[in-house]
This record gives structure tokens, C-alpha cells and sequence, in this order.
């Protein structure tokens, strides 16, 4: 079985599914000739043509105002947006267009559209190369969020994403692209959106994570586990609809919840997440959900390392929840 | 400043050019320029480049993370900056414009600081490499989003306008910004408040890896203007004194209370798009190499040499001065050490609220 990184797990994602349906067309700034500044789309420009793999001109907005068009009228387009951090010019026509339109509509028209971006911090880029804004769009009803952590789950549920009759935002932690590889099967598999991962399973201590800081929670997973404690791991793959259910059976279990998530704490996917484990399992719980999260600050160029979720942040955080 | 004669017209179908590649003074028109601000023209572009090549060799030394080279673009940068009121004028830059802060005198310590996102930077280290700005200087500091500067310059501008003020904003951007709606937003409010504002696009023919064919159907940047009801000006923006004039017109034009205009300055761009580009993939290097005998340096050096203001030696002692200067402020920044990351949660508001004061807490207990 052929082992790939996640950059090399989107572009086989994207081959199979233009080769599958030739509605299938990507879009954005640098995607055509240089392949994306990442390379997630190199080669497909040559392989399918400048009209199915297009370099757009420099506009958010274009980009995805587009994509809403070019769906509605009964494409399934991929966009890029180059870095997540650059959403912002085209967030109207992903709150005001995209999200809606099958709402406002009552059903008659509706945006299949896949909005693919770079997110997350840790690779020294500054104020708008590091943010992770997933809440935004989890905040924003008709869009549904992913953020992948995997190179195997990476194929899987972009191949869904793309197959899905709804928007969704496919957020890609940069600082994962080329960090590991793993085997990835050749066939087409989907990953369901809306189901979360366990990682590992345990019994004392619940540590809930998504995208980049899955590898810091697994690290510190570890230490616990030759520490003596038993946690369990469990990587929400979507945010938007988050998976309930796999998280409240494992709070139920371990009586003990931490959340970590790179992005700011305030109105976060961590918030939301803890609130939900207090109300609906506050009697079963051992101590009180607790988060660790990056910082309610613009992202700090200096403190590229220290604003991200470390280790040892996780691991003081859990031994509150374990000494409570 | 009584506004001058009009020498240039908007909307010219050749590029509005002064120096022949020759070297020849082509203009219909003295230039009346004294020596010694000439070789200052001539100065401020060989540091720009020398410049260039030492953030590249930051970059290769692993001292920064990043870099937007702006050879190439030199001509146009140091006819920008000579055309303005420095510290007077506002100036709204982007991320390819550290020639222009050089040519502005931000000082080389501050310019290295950035670089280094150490203590010498005024901005605390807090953003990426070739993001620069300076209260002092009226340079508005750097946002990586392109185009998103623009409206901002049309509402310093209207400021500018009902205080009185005597300033024009200066904004520059490369040919790629133009597509971005906030561009349109921004110079369309300028115009319609006959707003003392001059938008500069340093047109390079590439926005990363895409050629300006792609970018935009009209034949020039400088045409959108007459949709704006503005003058656009087309300019060969490898030569610097092309550069100055136009720009010049156009400051002073606004600063009369004539309003805003749009300076296209056709440039090449003669390195990748950033230390994280690898431009073979996109532009082959006999495109490159052709490019790359259209030198702003050299064509002026050309029409210096014609005036003896130019030989080999002064140049050589110049570089050698000016590569001296560079390191010393470059050494200097390097001593200035990390910045202290519990800045981190400063200037985030005028005052730390509850929450940032617990965030601060977590972390100076994490570092104690
Ligand atoms: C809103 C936004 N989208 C995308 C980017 C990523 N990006 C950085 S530079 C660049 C190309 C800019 O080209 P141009 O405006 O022509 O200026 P040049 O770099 O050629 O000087 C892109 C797409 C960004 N910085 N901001």
C-alpha cells in the first residue's frame, strides 16, 4: 500500500474525484500552472486542462462567489483559498451566499461547493499565515466544517466533502502537510463527516482535539500513559457538525474532559464542546471540562511556538482535571 | 506647493518614459535636477538591491523566515519615495516595498529588527519579515492581506482632506491587489470624495505564479482609472526619473486639491515571488534572463555616466560604503536579542482585559 503525506493525500483526493466526475472542477489563486503554493493541486492543471483547474484572478470574493454560481449551476466545485487567513476578502459570499442560499431558497437552490484552505499555526507565519478561524464558520448555519489531522482521513473525507450536496469548509493544518506519512489505500473510501475518530482508548481522562494539535495531545497522551495514567484520545475530524455522541460516551466513561484546540478561546469549538459534556453529563462528571486553547490575541510572528497548545500546557491542564 | 506645469497625460497608450534604455534623456522637458540628487537617486537604488541580496543571505543563514525580494523594482521604489514629503505624506505600502523603506530612511536598525522579529523592531517582533511601518515616519504599518491597505488610504486621505492637513496618502500594491474587491472599495470612496490620494501599482506582471493575463482583461492597470473617474498613468517604471516625475505630478495634483489619481508602474520582478517560491515552476529563465537585461540600475547608471556623474570606482567605494552601513545596523539589531514573549499580550486593546491578564498569568507561570 502506497504511504503518502497529507498534501500528497489531497491531491489523490482531488485526481480521483475529477477522474470519477467531470463536474468536478478546482479553482483559485496559484492552483493552475504552480500547482498551489503548497502543491496540493500539482499536476492536475496538465492533466485536466486550464477550464477544470483554474488559476483565478487575486480575489476571495471572485473565488468563492463563483463557486456558488458555478454550483448552483450544477458543477461541484473545489475552491482554494490560499491560506484560511485569506478568507476574509470572499466571507460574504460564504456567509451571505454559500451558507444560505438552500435556506433562503426553501430548498430549491443549493451550493455543493468544497472551500479547502491552510490552516493553523507553527510554521513562523505571522499574523495571517498562522489563524485558525474554524469558529467563524461553525458559527454560521448552512456550512458544515471539517479539519483533518491524517493523511489517511485527509483522502477520505475530502473525497466525501466533495461528494456532499452541502458547503463545506475543509480546513487543512499546514504545519501537517509533509509532517508524517502514512499508508493510504489505493480505492475509493469516504469518511462520513459528522464522525469522530478515537485514537486511542482509555478510562481516566478524555483529552478531545482536532487538526494540528492532535500531535501535541498524542504526545502528551503518551506521557500520561508512562506516567501510569490511561487517557483516552479522541479527534473530532469535524467540527461542524461535531460527533456528540462519541464524545459524551467517552466523557461518561472517564468522568474527565479536556479539550484542546489551537484556535482563540473565546466562543471557540472547545467552548461549545465543554459547555455540552457540563449540561448534559454535569452529574456524571468528576471534575469540570476544562480547554486549553491558543490565545485571544492576533497570532504572534515571535511566539510562533508558545501560542500553539505545548505539551506541557496539556500535560498541567490534565493533572487539574486528574487532582480535582 | 503651487502645482506645477501638467507635463504628463493620463491614459497614454506607450508608457510614459524619460530615460531611453540607452541612457538617453528623452523627454520633452529639463529634467533640472542637481548632481548631487541624482547620485542620491542612484544611492538609494544600489542599497535597495544590495539590500535585497543580504535579506537573501539572511534567509539562507536561517536568521529570518522570510523575504519578498524587490530587485527589479528599485526605479520605481526610489522614484516613489523621492516624490513624496517624507514624514510629512503618508505612505500605505505593501510587503514588496523594503527598497522603499530604505529610500524613506527608516532607520537600517528598525529594518533589520523587522527582519529578525527581534527586539530592534518596533513592532515587537510580532509580524512576518517585510512587513515594516513606522508611526514616526507616517508609514502605515504593513497587513499581509493584499489590497486590504486601500481603503484604509482613502480614509487617511479623506482626513487629510477636511483637516487641512496639506498631506496626500501614497499607496502602493502590486498588479494582483487590483483584483481584490477592497481595491475597487478603496479607490472608488477616494474618487468620489476627491480625496488627496495616489494609488501606485507596482505591476510586475506576476502575482505569484500568475501572469497579469490572468488577472485582468484590460490592456493596462492604469485604465481602470477613467472607470473611476480619475487619471491613470502608465509609466515604465524601470526608470527611476519616469518614476519620480509621475509621481510627483500626481502628489502635487492631490495636494492642490485636484484629487486622487492612479500611477501604474510597469516593473519586472527579478527573483521569485518570496523565499518561499520556487518560480522555475512557472516562468522559464529565458523569460527571466531577457527580463533581467532591462536593469533600473543600469539604464540609470547609463544616463549618469553620460553627464560624468557615473564611473566605476565611485560606484565600487558607494557599495562598499553602503554594504558597510547595512551590516553595521544589521550587527547592531542582532544585539538586541529575543523580545520578551509575555509582549505578547500587549497592545492587543489599550488595556488587558480579565481575559488576557489569565492568559498572560498561564504563560509567565509556564516560563518561570
Ligand atoms: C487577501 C490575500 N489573498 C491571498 C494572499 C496570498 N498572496 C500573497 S502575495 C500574493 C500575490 C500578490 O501579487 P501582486 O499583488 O501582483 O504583488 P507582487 O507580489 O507581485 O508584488 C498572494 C496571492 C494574500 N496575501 N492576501
Amino acid at each position: 500500500m502506497p504511504t503518502m503525506t497529507m498534501i500528497q493525500a489531497i491531491n489523490t483526493a482531488l485526481d480521483e474525484e475529477m477522474s470519477r466526475d467531470e463536474r468536478v472542477l478546482l479553482l483559485g489563486e496559484d492552483v493552475g500552472k504552480r500547482g498551489g503554493v503548497f502543491l496540493a493541486t500539482e499536476g492536475l492543471q496538465q492533466k485536466y486542462g486550464p477550464d477544470r483547474v483554474m488559476d483565478s484572478p487575486l480575489s476571495e470574493a471572485a473565488i468563492l462567489g463563483a463557486a456558488v454560481g458555478l454550483a448552483a449551476h450544477g458543477m461541484r466545485p473545489v475552491a482554494e483559498i490560499q491560506f484560511a487567513d485569506y478568507v476574509f476578502p470572499g466571507i460574504d459570499q460564504l456567509f451571505s451566499q454559500a451558507a444560505k442560499l438552500r435556506y433562503r431558497s426553501g430548498g430549491q437552490f443549493t451550493a455543493p461547493m468544497v472551500v479547502r484552505m491552510p490552516t493553523g499555526g507553527g510554521v513562523k507565519g505571522g499574523h495571517h499565515h498562522s489563524q485558525s478561524p474554524e469558529a467563524h464558520f461553525a458559527h454560521t448555519g448552512g456550512l458544515k466544517v471539517v479539519v483533518v489531522s491524517t493523511p489517511y482521513d485527509t483522502k477520505g473525507l475530502l473525497k466525501a466533502a466533495i461528494r456532499n450536496d452541502d458547503p463545506v469548509v475543509f480546513l487543512e493544518p499546514k504545519r501537517l502537510y509533509r509532517a508524517t506519512r502514512e499508508e493510504v489505500p489505493g480505492d475509493d473510501y469516504l469518511i462520513p463527516i459528522g464522525r469522530a475518530a478515537i485514537r486511542r482508548e482509555g478510562a481516566d481522562i478524555s483529552l478531545i482535539s482536532y487538526g494540528g494539535p492532535m500531535v501535541e495531545t498524542q504526545k502528551a497522551a503518551e506521557e500520561m500513559a508512562a506516567a501510569g495514567i490511561d487517557p483516552e484520545v479522541i479527534d473530532l475530524r469535524t467540527v461542524m457538525p461535531w460527533d456528540k455522541e462519541t464524545v459524551l460516551n467517552s466523557a461518561a466513561k472517564t468522568g474527565r474532559v479536556l479539550m484542546i484546540s489551537e484556535a482563540p478561546r473565546m466562543a471557540s469549538v472547545a467552548s461549545e464542546v465543554t459547555a455540552t459534556v457540563s449540561e448534559e453529563l454535569f452529574d456524571q462528571l468528576l471534575a469540570p471540562p476544562m480547554r486549553v486553547t491558543g490565545f485571544d490575541i492576533p497570532y504572534p510572528l515571535a511566539q510562533d511556538k508558545l501560542y500553539m497548545p505545548t505539551v506541557t500546557r496539556i500535560l498541567n491542564a490534565a493533572k487539574k482535571l486528574l487532582d480535582y | 506647493m503651487v502645482q506645477e506645469k501638467v507635463r504628463f497625460q493620463p491614459f497614454s497608450g506607450e508608457p510614459v518614459r524619460l530615460i531611453d534604455e540607452q541612457g538617453h534623456w528623452i523627454a520633452g522637458f529639463e529634467h533640472g535636477l542637481p548632481p548631487d540628487l541624482l547620485r542620491r537617486f542612484y544611492r538609494d537604488m544600489l542599497a535597495a538591491r544590495i539590500l535585497d541580496e543580504k535579506l537573501i543571505i539572511l534567509i539562507r543563514t536561517g536568521k529570518t523566515s522570510f523575504v519578498a525580494p524587490h530587485s527589479g523594482h528599485e526605479g520605481a521604489q526610489v522614484g516613489i519615495a523621492h516624490a513624496l514629503r517624507k514624514g510629512h505624506d503618508w505612505l500605505f505600502p505593501y510587503y514588496r516595498d523594503m527598497g522603499l523603506m530604505l529610500a524613506m530612511e527608516l532607520p537600517l536598525v528598525e529594518i533589520f529588527g523587522q527582519t529578525l522579529g527581534n527586539a530592534a523592531d518596533p513592532a515587537k517582533g510580532r509580524q512576518m519579515p517585510s512587513h515594516p511601518g513606522s508611526k514616526k515616519l507616517n508609514i502605515f504599518s504593513v497587513c499581509s492581506a493584499i489590497a486590504s491597505h486601500i481603503p484604509p488610504a482613502a480614509g487617511a486621505a479623506i482626513s487629510m482632506k477636511l483637516r487641512r492637513t496639506g498631506q496626500v496618502a501614497v499607496c502602493t500594491f502590486g498588479d494582483g491587489a487590483t483584483s481584490e474587491g477592497d481595491w475597487h472599495a478603496g479607490i472608488n470612496f477616494a474618487a468620489v470624495q476627491g480625496a488627496p490620494a495616489v494609488f501606485v501599482c507596482q505591476n510586475n506582471r506576476y502575482a505569484i505564479s500568475v501572469n497579469i493575463s490572468r488577472q485582468t482583461a484590460s490592456e493596462s492597470i492604469a485604465i481602470k482609472a477613467h472607470a473611476y473617474g480619475i487619471p491613470g498613468y502608465y509609466v515604465d517604471g524601470m526608470d527611476v526619473l519616469a518614476s519620480y516625475f509621475v509621481m510627483q505630478e500626481a502628489i502635487e495634483r492631490a495636494r492642490a486639491g485636484h484629487g486622487a489619481s492612479l500611477v501604474e508602474l510597469v516593473v519586472n520582478r527579478f527573483g521569485p515571488h518570496s523565499s518561499a517560491d520556487d518560480d522555475s515552476r512557472y516562468r522559464s529563465r529565458e523569460e527571466l534572463a531577457a527580463e533581467r537585461l532591462h536593469d533600473p540600475l543600469v539604464r540609470f547608471q547609463r544616463f549618469l555616466e553620460k553627464q560624468d556623474l557615473w564611473d566605476a570606482n565611485w560606484a565600487n567605494e558607494l557599495g562598499l560604503e553602503i554594504s558597510k552601513e547595512l551590516e553595521a545596523a544589521l550587527q547592531e539589531a542582532l544585539q538586541t536579542g529575543e523580545p520578551d514573549p509575555l509582549e505578547m499580550f500587549d497592545d492587543v486593546f489599550a488595556a488587558r482585559p480579565w481575559h488576557l491578564e489569565e492568559q498572560r498569568r498561564l504563560v509567565a507561570e509556564e516560563l518561570r
